[in-house]
């Protein structure tokens, strides 16, 4: 029974067939059954098409389905602020706000009034995310990878259950994505968050990760492990290859 | 640098545009090419001029055009007023509900197309002559096209500020507050600059049909002088009613602008 308690999130028989009764009828998820553990770091990993983002979108409450989605034993349907999403998507903070604005309307909408606590909590989640100093900046004055701290800064200052991440970084250049893994790998591990992570990209979920699961088409989970590898992880850390290997084969099965 | 330059090749040459335009005129006007009607066509620069001044001090029976610019404005700004509420009403009940949405569609789509003026008879039938019925057509020239803009605007809000809203919390009206507005601001400016200069139309043309004894506006104005054949004063009003739609775009509308979607890094 003390699993059970451990358990944050506990998605069960979860379905979701996209344009129902028409010749484009696809199911994309079939009773898909997952737990997952308090301050874990999940990290979903799949071909295209094979319904994680859906999925990850189910979590979020932001599409209709079948079966149900708990977050500490509560039935959520509707999106929340206790599951904040990370968007690939650039363009998800709203351009009419500065950043500083972009982190505190949330906050504002939770009820939290008090202008010194809102400037305190702002401040601190910019510097996790290590952008002092940038609060009156509008989005439009940021490049990609500073859009994406601001909304995972955003994110952090909610102190939600569990942030929901879906490929935030795959539309950055290769060094911006490095830097950013390791600021959010540094993060999740002084943190108490739960993290759900989707990529595509093998790599990334190793050194982020500490669960990895595969899926195939439909949701179908093929792959369910807990990541080994003694952290920080570099491609020379002792079973690098062989997870990699074992990762690969199941993602191109 | 190069900026700079463009700037002051611009104003150049509208200057200089304007300057020969101007110049072109009075060589009219003094010539006389016209004959006989030579004074009444083209009144010299200074007769314009004059009339100008005139029609603030004298105006026309003991009444300055101040108080037919001042009524004119009060009846645009009740009508853009009642019209721009009523046009968010109906695009945020269009937004809640399908059904609504689809009647209001077809409403819009009717009464855009129906000139206000045209529905001049029907209206005065109705309500009499008042100044309610202009305040009506200016009504009925901004709501349209801003109704469209608005729920043009709520339909164009990329999904992901929709769903960023609805995550922290927004619902219903708050969502439609919070996201939808904001995020449609471009159109919704783009409506009310098109409302604006319809309703500037409607209320000049109205006034011009059918002057509100009680409440004369500045069409009433031109048309007296026409009546009364002053022709430098007509010019002259002419002159105050461009004046004024200049004054409201750099004015009103472009500040606007400047403090939202340029602001916002929404447009260049």
């Amino acid at each position: 029974m003390t699993n059970r308690e451990n358990d944050i999130l506990e998605v069960k028989n979860v379905s979701k067939v996209f344009d129902v009764d028409t010749e484009n009828e696809k199911e994309v998820l079939r009773d898909v059954n997952l737990k997952v553990g308090r301050n874990e770091f999940l990290c979903l990993l799949g071909p295209s098409g094979c319904g994680k983002t859906t999925l990850l979108r189910c979590i979020a409450g932001f599409e209709d389905y079948e079966g149900s989605v708990a977050v500490n034993g509560v039935v959520r349907r509707e999106p929340g602020t206790d599951r904040i999403m990370v968007f690939q998507d650039f363009n998800q903070l709203f351009p009419w706000k500065t950043v500083e604005k972009n982190i505190q309307y949330p906050l504002k909408l939770q009820g939290i009034r008090d202008k010194a606590v809102l400037k305190q909590r702002t401040e601190e989640v910019l510097e996790k995310v290590k952008l002092s100093g940038q609060e009156k900046y509008y989005p439009y004055q940021l490049s990609g990878g500073m859009k994406q701290r601001v909304a995972i800064a955003k994110a952090l200052a909610l102190k939600p259950e569990i942030i929901l991440m879906d490929e935030p970084f795959a539309a950055l250049d290769a060094m911006t994505r490095n830097e950013l893994q390791g600021e959010l790998l540094r993060i999740s591990e002084t943190e108490n968050c739960t993290i759900i992570f989707i990529t595509h990209n093998i790599q990334e979920a190793i050194v982020l990760g500490t669960r990895i699961i595969v899926l195939a088409q439909g949701g179908r989970i093929v792959v369910d492990e807990k990541n080994k590898i003694q952290r920080p992880v570099t491609p020379a850390s002792e079973g690098y290859g062989a997870t990699w290997e074992r990762l690969h084969s199941a993602l191109y099965q | 640098m190069d900026e700079k330059k463009k700037r002051i090749h611009a104003i150049a040459a509208r200057i200089i545009f304007l300057v020969v335009v101007l110049l072109i005129w009075e060589l009219v006007a003094k010539s006389g090419v016209m004959g006989d009607k030579s004074e009444l066509i083209f009144p010299s620069l200074e007769a314009i001029a004059d009339a100008f001044v005139q029609n603030f001090i004298q105006g026309f029976a003991g009444t300055s055009l101040w108080v037919y610019i001042g009524n004119s404005m009060r009846l645009l700004l009740e009508g853009l007023l009642i019209g721009i509420v009523l046009a968010f009403l109906l695009s945020g009940l269009s937004m809640v509900s399908r059904t609504f949405y689809e009647i209001c569609n077809l409403v819009i789509s009717v009464c855009d197309l129906l000139p206000g003026v045209a529905l001049l008879p029907v209206v005065i039938i109705i309500f009499g002559v008042k100044p309610g019925v202009i305040t009506f057509l200016v009504v009925h020239a901004v709501l349209w096209p801003m109704a469209r803009n608005v729920l043009d605007g709520f339909f164009a809000v990329p999904r992901i500020y929709v769903e960023a809203g609805r995550n922290i919390g927004l619902k219903r009206v708050s969502l439609l507050y919070g996201v939808y507005f904001p995020a449609s601001i471009s159109y919704i400016v783009s409506g009310l600059k098109v409302g604006w200069a319809r309703a500037w139309r409607g209320l000049i043309s109205a006034e011009m049909i059918f002057g509100v004894a009680s409440c004369p506006g500045i069409g009433l104005f031109i048309n007296q002088m026409r009546t009364n054949m002053n022709n430098a004063e007509m010019y002259a009003t002419l002159v105050v009613i461009i004046m004024i739609g200049l004054i409201v775009q750099y004015g009103v509308i472009s500040p606007i602008e400047k403090s939202t979607v340029k602001k916002w890094g929404m447009s260049r």
